[in-house]
């Protein structure tokens, strides 16, 4: 039989790509060898290249339990994976949401309004840059009078000031990317200004407004790890941190696959999304 | 008083150490229930002249009128059928017309809109498109949705621009004849622009050549005077329309040329720098687009003792 050359390029040649990698994983990775001293005791040995790497098949054994129980609860900080990533996801959809409420306008602002763009747009070049890692202090400072709900409410902001920037700014773009065509129709019916708004502006700028969204949606994601971490609320990026701290390095591993897979799931997500607004 | 009255009126472009004159000394009147054909070749500022009556763009000298009043701005008495269709790809065919007669007709019931869309439809024979999207349709179908789309606006003039030059002969035939035909029910006043001799014989009671001067200026006007219904394969053997075609080619033909104004001016050749990635969202974007040149970035300094 021969095989299809679709067949190879979609599924045998990332499967070999994935092998590659676990072999050169398990090549560098250590592991610990007992040896009978002389005077009888036993003495671990420390081996490999990078001695505290776990390798791909302990990896497994050790973080089997998170995985195969994906749910589970079993202690606060004892859960399973998917558990842990649920309540991650759920803080990043409420920011991302806020992301987009507060940038969509933000976006059509800037594209529409030469004055509004002379404003604004140097602080959003300054902002823009600014890493999570800063945002979270003042998040938590500005929620302050919340009381408990302070390292929430500061961890939601964090995600929606770093998040907003791509949906505002690809809003921005698409606002000014309006063909005249479409604006010289608006005119010649005499739209008012809300209808040319919803029935022209709006929907010619969808594609770049998705466009927007899918890349906010990724630094959500990314910044929700970095939130958890500083934070220490329950969630993937927390449980990372915690295992870090207790030097199992094997659940690092597995939480960064997780929040790989993840990632790229939200994205493939969007980009079904974003190509069903691109093709009109 | 006419009905639309265009007086001295020039229109220019650009900043005013780099201009161009597109229209100079423009006159031009039009009577109700005229059909106006004006005539001149591509990019001699035909469609400018246009949207000074649709009001898309504003005279710098002289003015133009509708019914005595000037016009400042675009309005639903005035329907302008674009080039390009402009069609909004998202609206289906009914939605599209829906668009303008919504606008137009606020106080109309809903059922009378819809059934006030549906006629025009069936006036253009989309009937089956109707709740198609402008993609899934052939050029000469969405260019009938354009014209049914100004049609139900019911404007007191119809303005087109060019409105079947985008399309092959064929469909440009039946389409010319398919709105003959609904000018001859409706009698609106129609103002056609092309840059097609035979087509502006064919559809006008009155052809205006637009002559290529620099800047264009309008020549006398030409009647035609034959009856209609015309029928596309007799024509072309009746003696008028053999004469009035040949008047009207000899003069766009004959004022090329004239009037020209001599002038020098150093020409640069295109020394287009590629574009800076990084740059896509500062200032220098929103302000200026169109390419950069390298002697732009050119300057010399030079110090003198004093």
């Amino acid at each position: 039989m021969k095989l299809s050359k679709d067949f190879l390029t979609t599924y045998i040649l990332p499967l070999l790509g994935i092998f590659a990698v676990l072999l050169i994983w398990t090549a560098l990775s250590g592991g610990i060898r007992e040896e009978k001293t002389a005077s009888g005791f036993n003495k671990k040995i420390k081996t490999g290249l990078i001695q505290d790497l776990p390798s791909p098949y302990q990896t497994w054994v050790k973080t089997k339990k998170y995985i195969v129980e994906p749910f589970a609860k079993r202690e606060e900080l004892d859960q399973g994976i998917l558990r842990f990533t649920w309540y991650s996801l759920i803080v990043v959809a409420k920011g991302y949401f806020i992301a987009l409420l507060v940038g969509t306008p933000i976006g059509f602002m800037l594209g529409l309004s030469k004055v509004f763009t002379r404003m604004f747009d140097p602080i959003i070049q300054i902002l823009r840059p600014v890493s999570p890692l800063a945002w979270m202090p003042l998040g938590v400072v500005l929620f302050m009078g919340a009381g408990k709900n302070a390292n929430d409410l500061g961890a939601l902001f964090t995600i929606a000031v770093c998040s907003m920037w791509p949906t505002v700014l690809n809003t921005a773009v698409g606002v000014r990317a309006v063909p005249q065509d479409y604006l010289n129709v608006a005119k010649v019916l005499k739209l008012s200004k809300w209808k040319t708004l919803w029935k022209v502006l709006v929907p010619a700028t969808l594609p770049y407004m998705f466009t927007g969204y899918r890349l906010s949606l990724g630094i959500a994601w990314l910044v929700i790890v970095a939130v958890e971490m500083l934070t220490g609320r329950i969630g993937i990026g927390n449980f990372l941190w915690n295992e870090y701290n207790n030097g199992l390095y094997t659940s690092i591993i597995l939480s960064i696959l997780t929040i790989g897979f993840v990632g790229w799931a939200l994205d493939r997500l969007m980009s079904l999304l974003e190509s069903r607004f691109k093709s009109i | 008083m006419s009905f639309i009255e265009i007086k001295d009126a020039a229109k220019g472009f650009g900043s005013p150490n780099n201009r161009t004159e597109v229209l100079k000394d423009i006159n031009l009147t039009v009577e109700e229930g005229e059909f106006v054909v004006i005539v001149g070749y591509s990019g001699s500022g035909k469609s400018t002249l246009i949207n000074l009556i649709s009001g898309l763009v504003q005279p710098d000298t002289g003015s133009a009128t509708i019914e005595g009043k000037v016009i400042t701005g675009p309005g639903p008495d005035r329907g302008l059928v674009f080039q390009n269709y402009s069609l909004l790809p998202w609206l289906t065919v009914t939605e599209n017309i829906a668009l303008a007669v919504d606008e137009v007709f606020k106080d109309w019931s809903k059922d009378k809109r819809a059934a006030h869309v549906a006629k025009y439809i069936a006036m253009v024979k989309l009937t089956p498109a109707a709740n198609k999207l402008p993609k899934e349709l052939s050029g000469g179908m969405r260019q009938r949705v354009s014209v049914a789309r100004t049609l139900a606006m019911e404007p007191k003039v119809l303005l087109m621009d060019e409105p079947l030059s985008a399309l092959d002969a064929l469909t440009r035939a039946q389409l010319q004849d398919e709105i003959a035909d609904i000018w001859i029910k409706n009698k609106t006043t129609v103002i056609w622009i092309t840059n097609d001799p035979d087509e502006a014989i064919l559809v006008a009671d009155r052809v205006i050549p637009l002559l290529p001067t620099s800047p264009a200026t309008l020549g006398e006007s030409i009647s035609v005077n034959i009856p209609r219904p015309r029928d596309r394969k007799l024509i072309n053997h009746e003696p008028e329309f053999k004469r009035l075609r040949a008047h009207l080619i000899t003069t766009l033909l004959d004022s090329k040329g004239k009037n020209k104004v001599k002038s020098s001016r150093k020409l640069s050749l295109p020394d287009i720098l590629p574009e800076d990635l990084n740059n896509l969202h500062n200032m220098e974007f929103i302000n200026r687009r169109g390419p950069k040149r390298r002697t732009d970035n050119q300057r010399e300094e030079v110090e003198v003792l004093a």
